[in-house]
């Protein structure tokens, strides 16, 4: 017997190891809605450098882009480059504050149109993993953003807040497949489910009966205490009405492009 | 320097990477899973208790980061963890043919844990289908990464450390003097 657990001890311990971990993570989904210690930790930790980094690569790039490029053609002709360089790097400049000016001023109107008051914030880093869609943004707890808030853009709904700590949060956007918004068709009033699926998102539980068409706008419906009504979700992409069964199979492209967000807005509101 | 610590420097590294600067460089959602490549290195390197250990809490860590299921990567980067331990002992570890091999299982064996860790104990998440759809390119992309990280790591030693043994750099290193 004392040989026989001798032999296969690591195996037996390593399954009582695997097993405990697994068991810890199904507690963990009880307590999922909240920030726990260990992630309020890393999320400090990871937040400066983050920060830091992604400000550091988006100046190196800029100073490229702005300046670098034109040292060989100074060299080439410098008296004629000379004042068209300056005249290059102002207007790219130019181009990149106004391209800023124009997401920020929609973000602005879009701010003055909301009732609910509202906190910009800066995109700095994406979710670790490639099986899942979060992103983490430059404000926290300290500007009174707390777990559940909405997150938006003037196209549409972005995510909400699933982690926060003093000076940085985590959005769970809308296309991870843990997420699911209240929604309904803007035309028809059909409601349903939006869910995440990685590139796009599938509507749930439409009636089969409703009359859905390609392009049909959906928007938040409200109803799940999240986001408030009326926020553009994303377009119908396809339909298949199916032979049987109580519902459609409708999917829906996203209104937001996430591999552009830069800067986006927290409704800020008590969370429900 | 602490063995222990070098491991959790090069994860927060490897996450900073990850978070910032591969979502800058590659199009779309993909990213290589360098917390993957680091989870197969010490499954070849450390022992079960020590790097059982050191695994779990970088996957803690690494939930911190990833997703919003704490603990979960705790439990899968242990599972391949343990998996590699497994197989260890049972194979000739001197070849790098099998940690890249070990790294592509990795990625399956990833995939296939987290879909079940959310399908079995999240009922109204259903992540099979984009694992699925998603994995041959993840596949590609973590094979590239440990071919390149393998080379570089040797030819980095022999160029700037040639007289010391990092932790588990000798034995590489032996596997490309062949």
């Amino acid at each position: 017997m004392w040989e026989w657990w001798q032999k296969n001890r690591p195996l037996y311990l390593s399954a009582v190891l695997l097993l405990m971990a697994l068991l810890w993570y199904s507690v963990n989904l009880r307590q999922q809605d909240e920030t726990n210690f260990l992630e309020g930790v890393v999320l400090r930790m990871t937040g400066p450098v983050q920060a830091g980094l992604n400000q550091a690569i988006h100046g190196a790039a800029d100073m490229w882009g702005h300046y670098l490029y034109l040292v060989d053609t100074e060299e080439e002709n410098r008296a004629l480059v000379e004042n068209n360089r300056n005249l290059s790097a102002m207007l790219a400049e130019n181009n990149e504050v106004r391209l800023e000016n124009e997401r920020l001023r929609r973000l602005l109107d879009f701010k003055e149109a909301q009732e609910i008051a509202t906190l910009p914030a800066r995109v700095i880093a994406e979710d670790a993993t490639s099986w899942f869609r979060t992103v983490t943004i430059d404000k926290g707890g300290e500007q009174g953003v707390v777990e559940g808030m909405p997150v938006v853009v003037a196209e549409g709904v972005v995510g909400r807040v699933v982690r926060s700590s003093p000076r940085f949060a985590r959005v769970l956007l809308i296309t991870d497949a843990s997420s699911a918004v209240a929604s309904l068709l803007q035309d028809n009033r059909a409601r349903g489910i939006c869910r995440g699926k990685g590139e796009h998102l599938v509507f749930d539980f439409v009636l089969r009966q409703e009359e859905i068409k390609v392009g049909d706008r959906v928007v938040t419906s409200g109803m799940g205490g999240v986001f408030p009504k009326g926020l553009v979700v994303g377009d119908v992409k396809s339909v298949d009405r199916r032979e049987f069964g109580l519902f459609q199979a409708i999917e829906v492209i996203p209104a937001v492009d996430f591999s552009h967000l830069e800067e986006v807005l927290v409704l800020l509101r008590s969370s429900q | 320097m602490n063995r222990t610590l070098i491991y959790f420097i090069l994860a927060g590294v490897a996450v900073v990477i990850q978070t910032v600067l591969m979502p800058l460089l590659l199009q779309g959602d993909y990213k290589p899973d360098l917390i993957l490549l680091l989870v197969v290195y010490l499954g070849l390197h450390e022992g079960q208790w020590r790097g059982g250990l050191i695994v779990y809490l970088m996957g803690w860590f690494f939930d911190g980061v990833g997703g919003a299921f704490p603990g979960l990567y705790g439990f899968v980067l242990l599972a391949i963890f343990l998996a590699v331990r497994g197989i260890v002992t049972r194979v000739n570890t001197e070849s790098s043919a099998l940690l890249l091999l070990l790294v592509m299982a990795g990625t399956i064996l990833q995939g296939v844990l987290v879909a079940f860790a959310l399908d079995f104990f999240r009922q109204d998440i259903s992540v099979w289908s984009q694992i699925a759809w998603q994995l041959p390119v993840q596949l590609l992309l973590n094979f590239v990464t440990a071919f390149i990280l393998l080379k570089l790591t040797v030819w980095l030693q022999r160029t700037f450390l040639p007289r010391r043994s990092l932790p588990g750099l000798r034995k590489l290193d032996s596997r490309y003097e062949n």
